[in-house]
């Protein structure tokens, strides 16, 4: 019966590759729990924290996982129903969306929450609108100019303090035969880096909140944003809609323009390309009194254990051991960001200047958190921003927003 | 039963089975998600009707990756064809090494369409704008991709570059069915180059000519991975196709069934489309 031996021959062959598949167990009958989070960046820092955690431990094994476009990789996998142990991510509207579905575990009271400064757990609140704790905010970034501080002193321009002077800045690098920003709009998330600074800072978080229940609209209240992002869109360099993300850091870290509008999660690959990059690093100047500018600051990473895993309390524990002050500190120097935990500082020359903002609590949150993906915020800037009509952007936004709203 | 029938039976069964399970399953769940408001996840959704149908009418986004795929499919159906018949030509004739290039035409084919994106997503930003800066080249000294107005030229040479060498091979396969002997009664008839084609070469690989039509229609609908590796939609929304308005405003918006109602008729349209082809293509067929 040759037919029947191979049958038997394949289905044992399936059998084998599902029962390894499954097995939550590995062979020395360590847990295996699966951390996913959806920094490239951060993939190598995560990799050796995680060594550490594993040699330090006899029963559990962590494993990372951090594949591209890993927000959408996650909405996939939630929809399998197979939501990893703990999730890493940012305080997005994803986050949000995730948060109010209920997959992933309400830390409210949880000790571990008493070493996070108070702030962000905040945020965390405000940006889910969920009174509930959904997540331990792990790491903050900043959002704003970095700038070559060789090129600076070269020209003799200063920070630049309010929105005219960072113009004139600009003006006067690109007479000095500089390009004064690297643009690297081919990424569409990057055009909404000016638009979160001036967002936030010009009109606020609040407004969402009215947009939400339709007192406000985009037509009404975007215009000074938009024409201001639109004027700076002068000093950028000849191709700006040609170069992505991976570009400009090459680019910038080469000393080809003297400002860059970006998060401070690029230094770390700036560094790669350059590790003598002259970094410095202030908030984009977004109106004329510089008391009231705010830094533009959100949850990089927040970590999130998922409902329905069977090893809560393995995934609580790696958690404990990333909040403890010498780990975190190992990953946010690594990372140049800031830490949630209280007490660890940031001591990177290159965001000295950002430090000042972050004590006084001079920060505002992301403006596009509060936006739903669904209104797809990048591709309409980035559109706006060839076609220079304001009118129908404001008007994009606005009927954009009502349609997601409605089919929600 | 009959024993003789057996092996049939166990051959096919567990083939629509898996058939059924993987695939009509799925699809016929999309059907029933689009009646809802369901975002993907979550506990609960409710049922809203043609709601989503309703909307996606309304939506001038889907409307505009509707008029990017069809515009985008017709270009790269005629170009693939074109080029693809003539490369068959010469590859046919006797030329010196003509297994060599038969496999140097056929390598597009075997590279990943998300390796090929990338490769060409860096030439179009680094390479070529340094020629074009070089050799004083306005046009070619940006990158095609970051324009609205241009950037779907850039995909169409990337779908074409690679469509080619598939329809190729068909096109090789079909002209070796036309037996030499017609070509040398025609040559003796003293027939020109241009009416031996269209009296011989082209009737003859009449049903080639409809599949390769229908494929590489078929193909350039439902183009994705291109568009993911070159320009992810943009800029703006301007190289949007219809699958990759699906899998971004489904998953990455959380709006499955809105999208699940969007391919269900993205579904029926590409069916329509094919067998439309199909069907008037065979009737010329036999007209030939």
């Amino acid at each position: 019966m040759k037919f029947g031996k191979g049958l038997a021959a394949s289905v044992s062959i399936l059998l084998i590759c599902m029962l390894t598949a499954c097995g939550g167990n590995d062979t020395s009958g360590r847990v295996q729990i699966e951390f996913f989070q959806n920094k490239p960046e951060a993939k190598g820092s995560f990799d050796a924290l995680i060594q550490k955690f594993n040699e330090s431990q006899s029963d559990i094994t962590v494993v990372q996982v951090n594949p591209p476009d890993a927000e959408t990789v996650l909405k996939t996998r939630v929809v399998k129903d197979d939501i990893p142990d703990i999730v890493g991510m940012g305080a997005t509207d994803t986050y949000s969306l995730l948060a109010q579905s209920g997959i992933f575990m309400d830390m409210t009271g949880s000790p571990l929450l008493s070493r996070i400064d108070e702030t962000y757990v905040q945020m965390l609140k405000d940006v889910s609108g969920m009174e509930e704790v959904i997540g331990i905010p792990y790491s903050t970034n900043a959002n704003g100019v970095m700038y070559n501080k060789e090129i600076f002193s070269k020209l003799g321009l200063s920070v630049p303090r309010t929105w005219d002077e960072l113009l004139a800045t600009a003006k006067k690098a690109k007479d000095g035969g500089t390009i004064p920003f690297y643009f690297t709009y081919k990424d569409d998330w990057q055009t909404v880096l000016p638009f979160n600074a001036l967002a936030s800072n010009l009109e606020g978080i609040e407004f969402y909140l009215d947009r939400r229940e339709g007192k406000v609209t985009f037509a009404d209240r975007y215009r000074e944003i938009a024409e201001k992002q639109l004027e700076l869109m002068e000093y950028g360099h000849g191709d700006n809609f040609g170069k992505n993300y991976a570009d400009g850091n090459r680019a910038f870290a080469r000393g080809e323009s003297a400002m860059y509008i970006q998060g401070t999660w690029a230094i770390s690959e700036i560094r790669k390309a350059n590790p003598e990059a002259p970094i410095g690093f202030f908030p984009l100047p977004t109106g004329d009194d510089p008391e009231s500018n705010k830094l533009i600051s959100g949850v990089d990473t927040l970590l999130a254990v998922a409902e329905d895993s069977k090893h809560k309390e393995e995934a609580l524990r790696f958690i404990e051991f990333l909040l403890e002050p010498e780990n975190s500190k190992q990953y946010i120097s690594e990372q140049t960001l800031f830490s949630t935990v209280q007490g660890v500082t940031q001591d990177d020359p290159a965001v000295s200047e950002l430090l000042p903002y972050l004590k006084r609590g001079q920060v505002v949150d992301f403006a596009d958190h509060y936006i739903p993906a669904a209104v797809q915020l990048n591709s309409i800037i980035q559109s706006f921003l060839q076609n220079r009509d304001i009118d129908a952007y404001l008007k994009k936004l606005d009927t954009e927003w009502d349609k997601v709203a409605d089919r929600r | 039963m009959n024993k003789r029938l057996m092996p049939y039976y166990l051959m096919t069964v567990p083939a629509v089975v898996l058939f059924f399970i993987f695939l009509t399953l799925p699809a016929l769940q999309g059907v029933y998600y689009s009646f809802t408001n369901w975002n993907g996840f979550g506990d609960h959704y409710d049922f809203i009707g043609l709601k989503n149908y309703v909307n996606l009418f309304k939506d001038g986004n889907v409307g505009n990756a509707y008029w990017f795929t069809f515009k985008f499919a017709v270009v790269v159906t005629i170009l693939i064809n074109i080029l693809s018949l003539l490369i068959a030509m010469g590859l046919n004739a006797k030329i010196k090494a003509r297994n060599f290039f038969r496999g140097i035409y056929f390598l597009p084919n075997i590279l990943s369409v998300l390796i090929v994106g990338y490769i060409f997503n860096y030439l179009f930003s680094n390479v070529f704008t340094i020629w074009g800066q070089n050799l004083g080249i306005g046009w070619l000294s940006t990158n095609l991709l970051g324009s609205e107005q241009h950037a779907w030229i850039g995909i169409v040479i990337v779908a074409v570059w690679q469509g080619v060498a598939y329809n190729t091979i068909l096109y090789l396969a079909g002209l070796q069915t036309i037996p030499g002997t017609l070509y040398e009664a025609s040559n003796l008839d003293g027939a020109s180059r241009w009416q031996e084609f269209w009296k011989i070469t082209f009737p003859l690989i009449a049903p080639f000519f409809t599949i390769n039509m229908v494929l590489a229609m078929k193909n350039s609908l439902m183009v994705f991975d291109q568009i993911v590796a070159l320009t992810n939609g943009g800029p703006g929304r301007a190289t949007q196709s219809i699958s990759h308005l699906i899998y971004t405003g489904g998953f990455e918006g959380g709006e499955f069934a809105y999208q699940s109602a969007n391919s269900v008729i993205y579904f029926i349209l590409i069916a329509a489309v094919s067998i439309a082809q199909i069907r008037f293509l065979q009737r010329r067929e036999a007209e030939m």
